[in-house]
């Protein structure tokens, strides 16, 4: 009797798996909210984490064959030495050699960011991928003709399958799994967080740094976050050769301003603004000290500049320092997989 | 612990298991028996200026208006929301309802949606959207009709091309015109809220048949109200030109007849 009991019980579950086509729960865990940062707006309900997924996002990511001909891959110009941004380029190089248009970002707490590029024309964090992977200039390759490829590549359909059910390999899956990995990338390690945590004191000139930052800096690169999200002209040209934000409003009280970036890890990320014009954190703060050029669009806070002292400019790269999360840098959850 | 016991166990428990399987399931015993439902088909034919002249693809036409020489390359659009009202007021909402129309599939100028598990009913008017609902522009990654992969999405400025248009023209200062109309939000939105009542007649759907409504489509009209290939040969993202084509095209989308 115990045996019919246990037989049915087994037929009655196998029953309900076959109905079910979602991919096998696990307990892996690669994403986790920082206690001290606000609620992801990415919701990963719809796009559950599992280790297969992950690590086939993963591996996508660091995969030339994403772009036409082989030539490059989402990680050739976000690297994780530099925070997942370039290494140190004003614009990036795509496929031929053809070079971009504005500068790469690094790419961390992205589970947060709701609007991405420079000017906020991606809505989406799955979507996103889509822009550099179809753009003739970075990867140059049609979403029909790389799912294609990927299908008649010899591991591909396998892998897809263990992750989300079925050989099959759609533009949902490859999304799907790109936002799993990119998603998953939390910088919550720096010096920063751990004095906010109460885990590290600060230098007095980081001290005094934090000060000037939060009066001077803070408005918009703001929270824990160090962004506001907002789009802003910051002075940097008279006229405007790119629109920016003003692009996708078709708004002309919009032209010229762009994202105002996250500060985390900025000296890991330079070269600085929408088009790499600055190379060093000294020439940032030059600009906004002495260098805001006025136009219509001019964000009103920066009409007199932000005049700092040679000294203050110090402090508060100093500061800007204890952003960098090196925990990230060598996080080989994120490293490029071993062939 | 007796045999029947044991029995009355395993049967509570696979019960349970059992119900839980059939959460998403029509037929439990709480439902009544499944309604009839049918097949139909919208049938959008496509036709040329107020003379309704046939209409194809590569297939040179003179704009009844401005006398341009022009011919279409590429003529795709999404219909999506479909909803059919009976006369008792009674709305059908169709589950998931986005589909691709693209003239290149047309026969004669006609292109056919197949609507499969339409419920039984006399059905006195339809509804519809020409274009893509907002929600599903700022929702990730969709699927089917919805798949980027389709070519009708902007990669650099989220959201869905709603009506691609192009072709050739001689008027147009670079010999083509190249419309790529869209925009969900702000104030100039291309998604236009369609409606046609079937003037006395019902569209009648039961299991057996394969009634169809058929709609005209006039392409002639996106030049309506002074427009023109040489004065606006190309619109390639969202704003007020293509708030502007969008509607007059959606202009041109009238009922014709049922055919039960």
């Amino acid at each position: 009797m115990r045996i019919t009991l246990a037989f049915a019980l087994v037929t009655l579950f196998v029953s309900c798996q076959n109905e079910n086509q979602e991919p096998p729960i696990s307990d892996f865990s690669v994403f986790e909210v920082p206690a001290h940062f606000p609620d992801p707006v990415y919701d990963f309900d719809g796009n559950p984490i599992t280790e297969e997924g992950f690590e086939l996002g993963r591996k996508l990511f660091y995969d030339k064959r994403l772009s036409r001909g082989s030539q490059v891959s989402c990680g050739s110009c976000h690297a994780q030495v530099h925070a997942f941004a370039d290494h140190g380029v004003p614009l990036s190089v795509g496929v031929d050699g053809r070079e971009g248009r504005r500068n790469s970002p690094g790419l961390y707490n992205l589970a947060w960011t709701e609007a991405f590029m420079w000017d906020g024309g991606i809505n989406h964090i799955e979507v996103m991928p889509i822009a550099p992977i179809t753009d003739s200039v970075e990867m140059d390759i049609s979403l029909a003709d790389l799912l294609d490829y990927l299908q008649s590549e010899t591991e591909y359909p396998q892998e897809f399958e263990t992750a989300f059910g079925s050989t099959e390999i759609t533009t949902t899956k490859l999304l799907n799994a790109l936002a799993q990995f990119q998603g998953s990338i939390v910088s919550d390690g720096s010096r920063y967080d751990q004095y906010l945590k109460g885990q590290y004191i600060p230098t007095e000139e980081q001290m005094r740094g934090m000060e000037l930052f939060d009066v001077n800096c803070s408005g918009c690169h703001a929270g824990v976050l160090q962004t506001d999200f907002s789009y802003r002209n910051n002075g940097l040209d008279a006229d405007f050769s790119d629109l920016g934000r003003g692009r996708i409003t078709q708004n002309p009280a919009d032209n010229g301003k762009f994202r105002v970036p996250s500060l985390r890890n900025v000296a890991l990320t330079n070269p600085y603004m929408h088009d790499g014009r600055f190379f060093t954190l000294e020439q940032v703060l030059d600009h906004y000290s002495e260098g805001i050029t006025a136009s219509a669009t001019l964000d009103p806070a920066l009409a007199d500049g932000i005049p700092l002292t040679e000294e203050e400019k110090e402090d508060i790269i100093e500061f800007l320092y204890t952003l960098s999360d090196f925990e990230l840098l060598r996080d080989l959850r994120f490293s490029e997989p071993t062939k | 612990m007796t045999i029947k016991t044991i029995k009355l166990a395993a049967m509570a428990i696979a019960i349970a298991f059992l119900s839980s399987c059939n959460d998403d399931d029509d037929n439990t015993d709480s439902n009544p028996a499944p309604e009839a439902k049918g097949n139909m088909f919208i049938k959008f034919q496509h036709v040329w200026g107020p003379a309704q002249e046939d209409f194809a693809l590569n297939t040179a036409l003179v704009h009844p208006g401005t006398g341009e020489e022009l011919q279409f390359t590429k003529l795709r659009y999404y219909i999506s929301n479909i909803q059919l009202q009976n006369a008792n007021g009674d709305t059908w909402i169709e589950d998931d309802s986005y589909y691709i129309v693209d003239t290149e599939n047309g026969v004669a100028g006609e292109v056919q949606l197949n609507l499969s598990d339409v419920p039984s009913g006399s059905y006195t008017s339809i509804s519809y959207m020409i274009g893509v609902d907002s929600l599903r522009n700022v929702s990730g990654v969709q699927e089917g009709a919805l798949d980027p992969a389709e070519n009708m999405f902007w990669s650099w400025n989220t959201g869905y091309i709603f009506i691609k248009a192009e072709g050739q023209s001689d008027a147009s200062a670079n010999g083509a015109f190249t419309y790529h109309l869209g925009g969900f939000e702000g104030p100039y939105k291309a998604n236009s809220s369609m409606f046609h009542n079937f003037q006395g007649a019902t569209l009648e759907i039961s299991p057996n048949d394969n009634p169809s409504v058929h709609l005209i489509v006039n392409p002639a009209r996106f030049w309506h109200g002074g427009y023109s290939t040489e004065q606006t040969p190309m619109v390639h993202m969202p704003g007020e030109m293509a708030s502007i084509l969008a509607s007059n095209f959606a202009g041109s989308f009238s009922f014709d007849h049922i055919h039960n």
